[in-house]
């Protein structure tokens, strides 16, 4: 029987594929490279990306300002549900590798977020080429600055995670004209809002005379008027992405943003909690109620073919009754004899060997 | 210190090993094969499971990014836990008082063991997106009006009261 326990056991074991691979993914998340997907296996398992990425910036990056950098993946051979974890790092060495770390913040992701690292599903094969748009904000000191891009994703076959890094980039912040049309410093776009609603969005600017936006709404664009600051985006009837960019003219060149998204989302799945804790309470509290009712039910247990108690309970008595009429004639008292109790005897010795004393004298002893 | 979410594994893994160590002692009390010690086995691994469960909830709880539970799979693992500690901590308490353990008793333990596996299968789903549990309905979440939550939890308390006052007599 252990034989074929083990048997089993050992066919059960080589059964298994070793997968290193999170195929679900991890979700969007500031991560460093070594954590960015592959945080639950070794980094010695994993393969290498064959997949080609590349990083593209804007020409001028001026400190503190808003910029865009496009990110493209070519030939990523990808698990079967075509998702692709992308992260922007900023050295190659697995530790104080975010974009912060250099001073980069990451305004908007590819996904609407402000995460280092995102997941993408998109038409990822060795004859597409992918391309996702982050917004960052430049580091406030101007100099010289290295991006670089990550990649994790499985493979056809779904066994092993494959990891890449693209070559270098070089960017230089230059630091920001006196005169430069811009928007403000502590200004930041928005990225999300509900189905149905007009979002109307504030810019701050500084050196700028007048401002227009441009919204890119599928293939077209519309010029949108900015009036004190401030302009309107339409409702969006159904989930989706719009972008729109700020053309900003003043004393200095004029200046283009970079095309901001804004997404339109469902409303998320919303529960009242007060009532969802009650339940959890209440079911809690009847399941434990339920069992207990079984045992004021069932106090009773079911005879087992095995249990003869009941028939040695009868036994037992039987044996019992026919050794309680001697025992009732034994337990008699003797008569006491005409001077009373012998000397040092009590009642109590008296009740239970009385019966010998007397017979004693009857022989002629004492 | 660690993060809620490394906290959580340790917790869940506590919880899900006691409880399927719990769920094979019950299946052998139930077919009454096996070591004598199964019905120990069974009723401590279950305590140790129960134990750790608080723990589990706790940290899911606060490893969850967002305010809230935002997702019906949450609210279903936050119903089936529930479920499943109400149905543990009854068993335990039926033994503790001299309930024998029979057929319906094993059953009911492995049902609790049952439920808390079916969270642990949408905790896996909810966090990596696969779960050998993909036949099961979990978007759909049964929620109660407060009122009724209110009635069942007042049945629950009396039939406690109830099977607590019949024990002590």
């Amino acid at each position: 029987m252990r034989i074929k326990v083990a048997i089993v056991l050992l066919l059960m074991i080589l059964s298994t594929t070793i997968s290193t691979a999170n195929p679900g993914g991890k979700g969007d998340s500031i991560r460093s490279r070594d954590c960015a997907g592959s945080c639950h296996g070794s980094s010695s398992t994993n393969g290498v990306s064959g997949a080609e990425l590349d990083i593209q910036y804007q020409n001028e990056v001026y400190a503190s300002l808003l910029t865009e950098v496009q990110t493209s993946v070519s030939f990523a051979e990808v698990s079967s549900n075509n998702m692709v974890g992308l992260t922007l790092l900023v050295n190659t060495d697995g530790a104080k590798d975010l974009p912060a770390n250099d001073g980069w913040e990451v305004i908007t992701d590819p996904n609407g977020g402000t995460n280092n690292y995102v997941e993408i599903v998109d038409s990822f094969s060795l004859e597409s080429m992918v391309t996702q748009t982050w917004i960052l904000r430049a580091p406030t000191t101007p100099g010289e600055y290295t991006l670089y891009l990550g990649i994790q994703h499985g493979t056809p076959d779904g066994g092993i995670a494959m990891t890449g890094i693209s070559d270098v980039r070089q960017v230089t912040v230059s630091e920001i004209p006196e005169n430069l049309p811009r928007l403000s410093e502590d200004w930041e776009p928005v990225n999300s809002r509900g189905l149905g609603d007009e979002t109307e969005i504030t810019l701050k600017t500084v050196n700028t005379d007048s401002a227009v936006v441009e919204l890119k709404s599928g293939g077209e664009i519309i010029t949108i008027p900015v009036v004190e600051d401030k302009f309107t985006i339409p409702a969006a009837v159904n989930a989706g992405t719009v972008q729109w960019r700020v053309i900003l003219d003043g004393e200095g060149p004029t200046q283009t943003s970079p095309w901001f998204r804004l997404t339109a989302q469902e409303p998320g799945w919303e529960v009242n909690e007060f009532a969802l804790y009650m339940q959890g309470f209440a079911l809690f509290v009847l399941c434990a109620a339920a069992v207990l009712l079984q045992n004021s039910n069932n106090s009773r247990p079911e005879k087992s073919k095995y249990d003869n108690a009941s028939e040695i309970d009868s036994q037992f008595g039987q044996m019992q009754q026919e050794s309680a009429v001697p025992a009732l004639e034994h337990n008699s008292v003797a008569p006491l004899p005409e001077g009373g109790l012998p000397a040092g005897w009590t009642m109590e010795q008296w009740e239970y060997y009385g019966h010998e004393y007397a017979s004693e004298i009857n022989k002629g002893g004492y | 210190m660690i993060s809620a979410g490394t906290f959580h594994v340790i917790t869940t893994e506590l919880t899900i090993g006691m409880f399927a160590l719990a769920g094979i002692a019950f299946l052998l009390c139930a077919i009454q094969k096996g070591p004598i010690s199964r019905e120990s086995v069974a009723h401590w691994a279950l305590l140790g499971g129960l134990i750790a469960t608080p723990f589990a909830i706790v940290s899911g709880v606060n490893a969850v990014s967002g305010d809230g539970i935002e997702n019906p799979m949450l609210a279903n693992k936050l119903l089936l836990s529930m479920a499943s500690a109400g149905l543990a901590v009854g068993i335990l308490l039926r033994r503790m008082w001299g309930g024998e353990v029979d057929i319906r008793h094993s059953s009911l333990g492995m049902i609790s063991v049952a439920l808390m596996l079916i969270t642990a299968g949408m905790g896996g789903e909810y966090s990596r997106g696969e779960t050998l549990l993909f036949f099961i309905p979990k978007e759909t979440v049964m929620l109660f009006p407060l009122w009724a939550s209110i009635a069942l939890l007042v049945v629950g308390l009396a039939i406690f009261s109830k099977s607590a006052i019949q024990h002590r007599s």
